[in-house]
């Protein structure tokens, strides 16, 4: 409520106030293309693995929630490795995008304070330095693919593409809301991070689904991005069931993350022309 | 080619910042109050193209925050501006540099930041490399470098966007006299070129010899906007007077 309260006060005053693009009708890809490899490169300099750890953070993850719970617990799943990968290689990629997105918005505070650019670049530029990462972690999981003994390639796979743009579309989405807030309201990046750790338990990423009870479905897949992950899945195995890989599970991800998006573009647009002033 | 009418500038001042939860919280009982404090106030100013106008006045007269809502850092609280054609902002120089990255990473990254291309940093890179004079250092990392030195990078890369209204914002201060020298010959080659400059200045000699108009701001307000010669004279004339307090 306060929030709205001071935001509007800030807003009605700009609304008569078009914006300008003072650099003309310039194009800003290159912008956003530099600085997303900028800050790849930035991230892994000065350590001696570099670019290696991109790789190696998920899979010493993977590597320890595998030891748990196939080797302790010993969940009976089919494909449980790559199950497991996946799932964590699609959450980390949305709790990088939307975690860095505010940290570098906060590191480029001098530079909104000095120069204009669109400031959703920043927030673009941050995801694809995530999509990179995604993209190591993809290779690295298709290796895994090839080698494990009962995951053939199929079309069904050519879904997962279709997921990874909904994940996309959704995580950006998620990056602008939170960015658009940050500024006037720094405890969003503490109550995110929290949300990112439930989240990762609320998701059947290192569960399958088949061990939670049915009156629960519902709940869990209230989340789009369990409706993603378990749709991943479904794409891996030929045949297993249809729910997910259905036209209602894409409408109700892709409704979803489109009207996220827009939601987090319109507030983005609006509240960072006083960004300057905030950050 | 600027055309400003009636521009306010309103900062927010908050009696007490409250940027997390608990203070919200605890905030949620109490009335937020805000004192308004006025950056700028009832601004009216033509700039004509080729035009050289220096900006004079105390610190905190608002000069920095004109420039920036020019360059539209900022959004004016209301008013109208209207730019015609790009600007290139020397308001801090290498603002967007990394030190991290060596110089010639640094070229395309800044370079990219004023709204360049690719191409046309391909294309202006040598020139850029020349007129900073670091040709034997451009792939060193930027943090070896001294920091006059970053700066007359950042200048050379802001010189290079060769867009029509260069805004100035006191970057000459910390070059030395060879790379001021250097850059008021730049000036004035802008100059005849025809470009537009806005120049913040506390050297008032600089300010008479080079601006075709000085502006001079007091809290806010446009006091004087006239001749160089004038203004400058009246607002010596000013501190003259008074002691300095």
């Amino acid at each position: 409520m306060l929030i709205k309260q001071k935001e509007m006060s800030a807003s009605s005053y700009t609304e008569n106030h078009k914006q300008r693009n003072p650099l003309g009708r310039r194009n800003y890809l290159y912008l956003t293309l530099i600085m997303a490899i900028t800050d790849f490169k930035i991230k892994y300099d000065n350590s001696a693995l570099g670019y290696l750890w991109s790789l190696l953070k998920p899979l010493l993850m993977f590597g320890t929630l595998y030891l748990v719970f196939s080797v302790f617990v010993r969940w009976q799943v089919e494909n449980y490795r790559l199950y497991l990968l996946l799932g964590i290689i699609l959450w980390n990629f949305l709790a990088e995008v939307t975690l860095n997105s505010m940290v570098l918005l906060e590191g480029k505070a001098s530079i909104l304070k000095k120069i204009y650019f669109p400031r959703w670049i920043i927030v673009i530029a941050s995801s694809l330095t995530s999509i990179l990462t995604l993209f190591l972690n993809i290779i690295v999981f298709f290796i895994f693919f090839i080698f494990s003994r009962d995951a053939h390639f199929h079309l069904s796979l050519l879904l997962l593409i279709v997921y990874f743009i909904e994940l996309y579309i959704l995580v950006v989405g998620l990056a602008l809301l939170l960015c658009s807030l940050f500024p006037k309201f720094r405890d969003i990046h503490h109550i995110w991070e929290v949300f990112v750790q439930l989240g990762f338990w609320a998701t059947p990423i290192i569960y399958p689904i088949t061990i939670v009870p049915q009156k629960y479905h519902k709940l869990i897949f209230l989340n789009p991005v369990a409706r993603i992950i378990q749709g991943c899945r479904e794409a891996l195995a030929i045949g297993t069931g249809t729910e997910f890989s259905s036209f209602t599970n894409h409408f109700i991800i892709i409704s979803f993350a489109v009207c996220l998006f827009l939601v987090g573009l319109t507030l983005f647009n609006r509240l960072s022309r006083t960004f300057a002033e905030d950050l | 080619m600027i055309n400003i009418e009636g521009l306010n500038k309103v900062f927010l001042l908050p009696h007490q910042r409250k940027t997390t939860l608990r203070q919200r919280f605890v905030s949620l009982f109490q009335r937020n109050t805000y004192e308004e404090f006025y950056a700028l106030r009832d601004i009216s100013l033509k700039v004509g193209k080729g035009e050289f106008v220096g900006i004079i006045g105390k610190n905190g007269s608002g000069k920095s925050t004109l420039l920036k809502l020019i360059a539209s850092v900022l959004t004016p609280t209301s008013g109208e501006i209207s730019v015609n054609g790009d600007v290139a902002p020397f308001l801090e120089l290498g603002v967007g540099f990394q030190g991290d990255l060596s110089v010639k990473d640094n070229i395309f990254l800044y370079g990219a930041l004023l709204g360049m291309t690719r191409k046309e940093i391909i294309s202006k890179y040598d020139r850029i490399v020349e007129f900073s004079g670091l040709e034997r250092f451009v792939d060193a990392k930027l943090k070896n470098l001294s920091s006059g030195m970053q700066v007359r990078l950042g200048f050379s890369i802001t010189v290079a966007v060769e867009s029509p209204i260069l805004l100035v914002d006191e970057v000459l201060a910390v070059g030395d006299l060879d790379f001021q020298q250097k850059c008021y010959d730049t000036f004035r080659n802008f100059k005849k070129l025809g470009k537009t400059i806005l120049f913040v200045s506390h050297d008032l000699d600089a300010i008479e010899k080079f601006s075709d108009r000085v502006i001079l701001l007091k809290k806010g307000r446009i006091e004087n906007y006239d001749i160089g010669h004038n203004v400058v004279a009246a607002y010596k004339a000013t501190i003259d007077n008074r002691s300095f307090i």
